[in-house]
């Protein structure tokens, strides 16, 4: 009774163990280069237009800003799949002046799809920007901002 | 008392009625009824529900005093930006730990309580059968469950909204949501977190049923899903990761995206369906069997 008791346990772990190795063999990377490309540039493309409303510019849409990103992971010799705080990506847009901009984004994914993506002050301002109807300090949309990937997309 | 037509009350009703109602055995409601009233006069889910309903504001209250945003978890960078992002980080926040803990409160005590008070033998003495009080119990664990989450979310949303503000909230695709639509969706984040909230209670009823000791019924299933929580920040493990009971947590993310995507929602919805079949189907046929001699 207490030996085939023991056997079943030993059975039931032995599946589990292979089970969890064959699904780890088997996964897809949810956290590709593609995916990320296609979230961060039209989430920042949004939040750029965000910015300049709360900077009074006028005349800036998110087809303006024709924003696009290039991304890679920890530099040539790391496959670009995966959660990891190196990700680094070159967003290209057009800015409040429409001139051409290439700003190098540091993207920090989470495991659950999910990201922090920070770009340089030089080109989308400091932390906290001055609303212009108000004339208080903001947070500024675009400094840091949270977003997701979207799995569903190949 | 039931009468005719013509006002003159129906004699042979009553006393036919009677003698059925003695009868009748008692089934799961009994057990419900009588686990429900054992859960309001304990100390502990009262606490518990209490603390759902305060915590909220306290936390609340103190994110808008301070000048410094919890920006690690997500949400946390808009909390003083708009009402509707603080209960975001709540969610996210509260799906860690405390969403387990809540589901493992009752239900990893409800069974084995009995074992600890040495009950089992007066309640199996009663006309009920085993399968009835296992439900009955599985139910009330449930219905805990639904209730702490109903109340923390009810006072998180309110309190945030109230203390505040309904400013627009900013999705995860850096789309602007108004305020009307923002409500539903934070709802509706909330909402997600119910399938596997009653997969932990699923499991802390397994747990309760095994171990027959309330306080590993209870931190099991919390240090599980913590054990859970680390194996899903691991890289290189997607398609294991799909299958935890903690990732359904964070399936909300998609319905927050500007143009949302509900994969993750429905596998979520499935895995925790899954893990509380199992779960419930080993705790039943091991109550069923157990060998009930002491107490």
């Amino acid at each position: 009774m207490i030996r085939t008791r023991l056997l079943v346990r030993g059975l039931v772990l032995a599946a589990a163990v292979a089970a969890v190795a064959a699904s780890t063999a088997a996964g897809t990377p949810d956290i590709t280069r593609t995916r990320v490309e296609q979230a961060l540039a039209p989430t920042f493309a949004n939040l750029y237009v965000q910015q300049a409303a709360i900077l009074g510019i006028p005349g800036i849409t998110v087809s303006g800003i024709d924003a696009s990103a290039a991304c890679d992971r920890g530099g040539p010799k790391v496959a670009d799949v995966g959660p990891g705080t190196d990700w680094i990506c070159m967003v290209s847009f057009n800015d409040d002046n429409h001139q051409l901009q290439i700003g190098k984004f540091e993207v920090q994914i989470r495991a659950d799809s999910t990201y922090v993506a920070g770009g340089p002050s030089k080109i989308i301002g400091l932390a906290t920007i001055t609303d212009k109807k108000t004339q208080q300090d903001v947070p500024n949309p675009v400094f840091e901002f949270d977003g997701t990937l979207n799995p569903d997309q190949p | 008392m039931t009468t005719s037509t013509t006002g003159i009350p129906l004699a042979p009703e009553p006393t036919a009625a009677a003698p059925r109602r003695a009868t009748r055995r008692p089934g799961i409601g009994t057990v419900l009824r009588w686990e429900v009233a054992k859960l309001v006069a304990q100390a502990r889910s009262r606490y518990a529900l209490l603390v759902c309903l305060l915590a909220p504001i306290v936390i609340v209250l103190v994110f808008n005093g301070q000048q410094q945003t919890p920006s690690d978890t997500i949400y946390g960078r808009q909390i003083h930006t708009s009402g509707y992002a603080a209960p975001l980080f709540i969610l996210a926040f509260g799906s860690q730990w405390i969403f387990p803990m809540l589901a493992a409160l009752v239900a990893g005590d409800i069974f084995a309580s009995e074992d600890h008070h040495g009950t089992w033998k007066t309640i199996l003495t009663r006309s009920v059968t085993r399968s009835q009080i296992f439900w009955g119990k599985a139910l009330t664990a449930t219905l805990f469950t639904v209730l702490s989450l109903v109340v923390l979310a009810a006072s998180t949303i309110g309190s945030s909204l109230l203390i505040i503000g309904t400013q627009p909230l900013v999705g995860l695709g850096g789309q602007l949501i108004p305020s009307g639509s923002a409500l539903g969706l934070v709802l509706a984040s909330w909402g997600t977190a119910l399938a596997p909230q009653i997969g932990f209670t699923a499991l802390s009823l397994l747990l309760s049923v095994k171990t027959r000791n309330p306080a590993a019924g209870v931190a099991v299933p919390v240090a599980l899903s913590l054990v859970m929580q680390l194996v899903g920040t691991l890289g290189g493990i997607d398609l294991t990761r799909k299958f935890l009971l903690t990732t359904p947590l964070d399936s909300w993310h998609g319905l927050l995206a500007e143009h949302p995507f509900y994969g993750p929602l429905t596998f979520g919805l499935a895995v925790s369906v899954g893990w509380t079949a199992v779960c419930l189907a080993f705790a039943y046929f091991s109550l069923r069997r157990s060998d009930i001699t002491g107490g």
